[in-house]
C-alpha cells in the first residue's frame, strides 16, 4: 500500500509529456506533397506556444524586465525578443527560385530568394524603433550566422500594406514595421545548426531527426523561416519552418519519382520527441489514384494520409514512409502547355543589351476565369534609377493604362538608399497577360560602394558580383472570396 | 535685323529636324557624351512625371534640373523638340549679334555676309552642339543663355545681360566664371583690342553696382525657384549640389567621373574642393591678362568650362569651338590648329567607340573610356592654350614679317626670336 504513490510518481517521471511544462506547448508537423513535375515538397513546422505571454511593452524598456524561465521556448531567441521589445518577427533564409506555376503556393509563405527580415515593433521614446531594429539585426546575425547585419538602413523600408501584422495588434503602443531583404544572402549548413538548436529535442528525436544537412541543402529549393507572432487569445507563438523541394527523378537511378523518407533524408525517425504535444507526418495525396503508399495510413481524411508520431498515441513510429507509382516505368514530365497551378503568375525580366540601361518588364498572367485585382510591391536597389515616366501597361501589345490604379512610388530617401517602387493595384482581366515595362538606368558605382554592397558569401568567393534584385511581393484580392 | 542667307536656310533645316521623326533619337537621348545626369532629357521627363504624381522630384537623386526648367515645361510649354530648335536659332542669332557688336557694325548695314554665313554655319552645323540639341539635352539652353548674356553685354544692355547671366548661373552654377568678364564688358567695349593692349579703361566704380544688380536678379530667381519647389530647399542640394558633390558617377567626356570613381571615401571632400576651386582659379589671371578685351577673356573662360567642368558634355567644348569663329583676328596666330583639330577628331571618334566597347559590348572596361576622355581633355586644353597664346601673340604682331621687314639676313632671325621670347 505504501508503494503505490511512489509508483505513480515514478510513472509520471518516466512518461514525460507536455503537461510537465505548464504554459508551454510544442508541436511539430511535416507535410509532404508530391508535385506534378516529379518533385516532392516537404515542409517541416515546429511550433512553440508561450501561453498567455505578452510581448514586452517598449515603454518599459528602461526598467528591469521580468525574469525569463522557458522550458521549451528557446531562451536565446526569447532574450532577443524581450531585449528589443519585438511584437512580431519574420526571418526567412531561402535558396533557389520557388516555381509557383508548377508547385503552387508554398505551405509557408515567404519564399523570396536570400534573406528577408521584417519585424513589427512598438514605438517608444526610450529606445527608438530604428535603434532596436539595428540591435535585432545584429543579434539575429549572431544567432543564425547570417550576414543580416548588412541589412542596414540603406535596405530598410516600411511597406505596411504588403506586410501587415499577422497576429493581434497590441494596444500598448503604436506599432511600426521595418522590412529589409538581402537577396544575395545564401542559406548554408551553418544556418541550419543554430536553427536546430532552437528546437527542444534538437535533432535527436522527433521530426527534426530527419533534417540531414547534406540532403536538405542538396534539394532543388530549400529555405528556413523563423516566425514569432503574438495572438491575444493564445500568446506568443514561435514557428520554425523548413521547406525543401526534393527531386527524386534527378537522384534516383531509374528516373522514377518514387520517394521514401530514407531516400529523401537518408535518416529515419528513431524515437518521437517526448515533449511534443502533437507530432505528425501528413502526406498530401495526388489526385490520380495510381500511386501506392506504405504503410497504410490510419487516419482517413480526404486526400491526406496522416501519421501520428506523438508518444501518447498508440501508433508505432513508422520506420519509413514510401510512396511509389508501380505502373510507371520512369517518370514522364508533363508536356507543355501546362496550366499554372496558381491563379496569378508573374514573370519579371530584364531586357536590353548594354550595362547602363535596360527595360524591367513585369508580366502578370491571370490564369483564373474571373478578373483579379492584385497589388504589386517591388523594392529596387538605389543603383538602378527607374524611369517611372516610361511605365507602360500593355495587354496583347495594346496600351491599357486604365488597368493600373493607386500607383505609389517612393524614391530613395537619404536614410534608405533603396527605392521602394510602386505598390500599384492593378486589375487584370481573366485569362490574359499584362505587361508592365519600365526603362531603367544603372548608375556607375564608386570603388568604395562596390565593396560596401558585396556580402559575406561574395567575400568568401573572393569576388564582387552585381547586386541582386530583391523579390517583389504580390498582394492579391480575389473579387468574390475575399 | 537683316540676316545672312545661311541663317534662314539653316534655321529652317534645324526646325525641320525637330519636326521630322528621327530614327536614332532614342539612342541619342541615352548617349553619355551628349547629355549628363544634370542635362538629360530622360531625367527632365522623370521630374515632370514625379511632379505630376505629387512626389518631390528632388528626393531620390533622379532629378537634378532647376525648378525653373521644371515649371517651364510643366506649365508653359511641353518639352517638345521644337523648343530646342528655337533655342539653337536664338543662340545663333546671339552669336551673330556678338560678332556685329565686336566689329562695330550696326544691324542695318551688316554687309559681310560671307563671314556671317560662316559664323552661322559653324554654330548650327557644329556636331558638338547639334547632337546634344537633337538628344534634347538642356545644355542647349545653357549655351543659349551664355550667348545671350554675352550679346546683351556687348551691346551694353545692362539689365538684360545681368538677367541672362543670372539665369545661366542659376541653371549651371559653374557659369559664375563668366560673371566678371561680363561685368567688365558692360563697363568697357566689345571691340577687339587684342592687337593693342592697354590698361582697363572702363569705370571700375560701376562694377560693384552691377554686381549688386546681378545678385538681386539671382536672388529673385532663387526665390522663384523656392516658390515653385513648394517652399522646400531640396532642389538646391539636388541641382546645384550635384555639380559640387558629384553624386552620380555616370561616365561623361569630362575629367571628374573616373577620378571620383576610384577615390577612397576619406579623400573625396578634399578633392571635390580641389576640382571646384581649380575652375575658379582661372577667372582672375585671364581677366587681368585680357583686361583690354573682356569678350576674349569670356571666350577663354568658356574654353576653361568646356575642358574642366563637372558633368561635361560635348555641348560645352562645342560652344568654345563655335565661338572661335567670331575672333578671326587671332586665327593667323594659332600655333597648332591642326593638332587641336586632330585631337578633337580623335576624341570624337574614340569616345563613342570606347563607350560602346565598354558599356554595350562589355569587351572593354572603364579605362578604355577614361583614356578617350583624357584625349578629349587634351583636345580641350590644346584649343584653350592655343587661343590664349594667339590672343597674346597678336599684340606682338606678325613677328616674323615684322622682323624681316625691319632687318634682313641673319640678324633678322635673331630679332624674331627675341620678339617671341618677350
Amino acid at each position: 500500500m505504501r508503494r503505490t504513490p511512489v509508483w505513480i510518481f515514478l510513472a509520471c517521471l518516466c512518461t514525460p509529456s507536455f503537461a510537465l511544462y505548464p504554459g508551454e506547448i510544442y508541436r511539430e508537423d511535416l507535410r509532404i506533397q508530391p508535385l506534378r513535375d516529379g518533385r516532392v515538397s516537404t515542409t517541416f513546422s515546429f511550433v512553440t506556444v508561450l501561453e498567455g505571454a505578452v510581448p514586452r511593452n517598449p515603454m518599459a524598456l528602461g526598467q528591469v524586465d521580468e525574469s525569463q524561465h522557458y522550458a521549451l521556448f528557446p531562451l536565446t531567441l526569447g532574450q532577443i525578443l524581450r531585449e528589443h521589445a519585438i511584437t512580431e518577427l519574420h526571418l526567412t533564409l531561402n535558396a533557389g527560385r520557388w516555381n509557383y506555376d508548377n508547385w503552387g503556393h508554398p505551405h509557408e509563405a515567404g519564399v523570396g530568394t536570400g534573406a528577408e527580415l521584417w519585424a513589427w515593433m512598438g514605438a517608444s521614446e526610450i529606445t527608438t524603433v530604428d535603434e532596436r531594429w539595428s540591435g535585432l539585426r545584429n543579434a539575429l546575425s549572431g544567432l543564425f550566422c547570417a550576414s543580416l547585419g548588412s541589412l542596414d538602413s540603406r535596405r530598410t523600408l516600411s511597406p505596411t500594406v504588403a506586410f501587415p501584422l499577422s497576429g493581434s495588434t497590441p494596444t500598448f503602443a503604436p506599432h511600426e514595421l521595418r522590412h529589409a531583404s538581402l537577396p544575395s544572402e545564401n542559406v548554408c549548413t551553418e544556418n541550419l545548426t543554430p536553427f536546430l538548436k532552437l528546437l527542444p529535442c534538437k535533432s535527436h528525436a522527433g521530426l527534426a531527426s530527419l533534417l540531414n544537412p547534406q540532403k536538405v541543402f542538396d534539394a532543388d529549393w530549400h529555405g528556413m523561416g523563423i516566425h514569432v507572432i503574438w495572438k491575444e487569445d493564445t500568446g506568443v507563438e514561435l514557428k520554425l519552418t523548413l521547406q525543401a523541394v526534393f527531386n527524386p527523378v534527378r537522384t534516383s537511378t531509374g528516373k522514377r519519382r518514387d520517394w521514401n523518407l530514407q531516400l529523401l533524408f537518408d535518416r529515419s525517425i528513431e524515437r518521437s520527441c517526448p515533449v511534443a504535444s502533437s507530432s505528425s507526418i501528413t502526406v498530401i495525396l495526388p489526385e490520380e489514384k495510381d500511386y501506392q503508399i506504405i504503410p497504410e495510413y490510419p487516419a482517413h481524411v480526404d486526400g491526406l494520409a496522416i501519421y501520428d508520431l506523438s508518444s501518447s498515441s498508440n501508433f508505432t513510429i513508422p520506420s519509413n514512409i514510401a510512396m511509389s507509382w508501380p505502373s510507371e516505368h520512369s517518370f514522364q514530365y508533363p508536356l507543355p502547355p501546362l496550366t499554372p497551378v496558381t491563379p496569378i503568375s508573374v514573370k519579371r525580366t530584364i531586357h536590353g543589351t548594354t550595362q547602363t540601361r535596360g527595360i524591367l518588364s513585369v508580366s502578370v498572367t491571370n490564369n483564373s476565369p474571373q478578373e483579379i485585382s492584385a497589388g504589386y510591391l517591388e523594392m529596387v536597389p538605389a543603383l538602378l534609377t527607374l524611369w517611372m515616366h516610361t511605365l507602360k501597361v500593355e495587354i496583347n501589345s495594346q496600351i491599357r493604362s486604365d488597368l493600373l490604379s493607386g500607383l505609389k512610388y517612393h524614391p530613395p530617401s537619404p536614410q534608405s538608399n533603396d527605392r521602394l517602387s510602386p505598390l500599384d493595384v492593378a486589375s487584370c482581366p481573366h485569362n490574359s497577360t499584362k505587361d508592365h515595362a519600365r526603362n531603367f538606368h544603372r548608375g556607375q558605382q564608386s570603388f568604395s560602394e562596390i565593396h560596401r554592397t558585396s556580402t559575406r558569401c561574395d567575400e568568401r568567393l573572393g569576388s564582387t558580383r552585381g547586386r541582386v534584385f530583391p523579390a517583389p511581393s504580390i498582394v492579391s484580392r480575389y473579387p468574390s472570396e475575399l | 535685323m537683316n540676316t545672312p542667307p545661311a541663317f534662314s536656310v539653316l534655321v529652317c533645316l534645324r526646325l525641320l529636324l525637330a519636326v521630322l521623326p528621327l530614327p536614332g533619337q532614342n539612342l541619342l537621348k541615352h548617349d553619355h557624351q551628349l547629355s549628363s545626369p544634370l542635362t538629360s532629357y530622360l531625367r527632365l521627363n522623370e521630374g515632370l512625371w514625379l511632379l505630376d504624381n505629387n512626389i518631390d522630384p528632388y528626393v531620390g537623386g533622379a532629378f537634378h534640373h532647376s525648378p525653373l526648367l521644371l515649371s517651364l515645361f510643366s506649365t508653359i510649354v511641353p518639352p517638345l523638340p521644337i523648343v530646342w530648335a528655337v533655342s539653337d536659332a536664338v543662340g545663333t542669332w546671339a552669336l551673330l549679334r556678338i560678332w556685329r557688336a565686336r566689329q562695330g557694325l550696326s544691324s542695318q548695314k551688316g554687309t559681310r555676309f560671307d563671314v556671317e554665313n560662316l559664323i552661322v554655319s559653324v554654330y548650327l552645323l557644329n556636331p558638338y552642339l547639334l547632337l546634344p540639341s537633337l538628344a534634347l539635352s538642356t545644355s542647349t539652353f545653357e549655351n543659349t543663355l551664355t550667348l545671350l548674356a554675352l550679346m546683351f553685354a556687348s551691346e551694353g544692355k545692362v539689365s538684360s545681360a545681368l538677367l541672362a547671366i543670372a539665369f545661366a548661373v542659376h541653371l549651371t552654377p559653374s557659369s559664375i566664371l563668366l560673371l566678371l568678364p561680363i561685368l567688365m564688358l558692360l563697363v568697357s567695349s566689345p571691340v577687339s583690342h587684342l592687337a593693342s593692349p592697354r590698361p582697363f579703361y572702363g569705370s571700375l566704380k560701376r562694377i560693384p553696382l552691377l554686381f549688386g544688380e546681378f545678385t538681386l536678379y539671382w536672388l529673385v530667381l532663387v526665390g522663384a525657384a523656392c516658390i515653385i519647389a513648394g517652399g522646400s530647399w531640396n532642389w538646391v542640394g539636388a541641382s546645384w549640389g550635384a555639380s559640387l558633390t558629384l553624386p552620380d558617377l555616370t561616365p561623361n567626356p569630362g575629367l571628374w567621373w573616373y577620378f571620383f570613381t576610384e577615390m577612397f571615401d576619406h579623400f573625396r571632400p578634399f578633392f571635390l574642393m580641389v576640382f571646384s576651386v581649380h575652375l575658379i582659379i582661372y577667372i582672375l589671371p585671364i581677366c587681368i591678362k585680357f583686361q583690354h578685351d573682356p569678350l576674349y577673356a569670356a571666350f577663354l573662360l568658356v574654353g576653361v568650362l568646356g575642358t574642366f567642368k563637372a558633368y561635361l558634355t560635348l555641348a560645352d567644348p562645342g560652344l568654345f569651338l563655335s565661338m572661335i569663329s567670331i575672333f578671326p583676328e587671332v586665327h593667323g596666330y594659332l600655333r597648332h590648329p591642326i593638332i587641336t583639330t586632330l585631337l578633337h577628331l580623335h576624341a570624337a571618334l574614340l569616345l563613342p567607340l570606347q563607350h560602346v566597347l565598354w558599356v554595350s559590348e562589355g569587351r572593354g572596361n572603364a579605362n578604355f573610356y577614361y583614356a578617350a576622355s583624357l584625349v578629349m581633355g587634351m583636345a580641350g586644353g590644346a584649343g584653350l592654350v592655343d587661343a590664349c597664346w594667339a590672343g597674346m601673340r597678336i599684340a606682338v604682331g606678325d613677328a616674323k614679317a615684322w622682323a624681316e621687314e625691319k632687318v634682313d639676313g641673319e640678324k633678322g632671325k635673331v630679332v624674331w626670336w627675341e620678339v617671341v621670347q618677350q
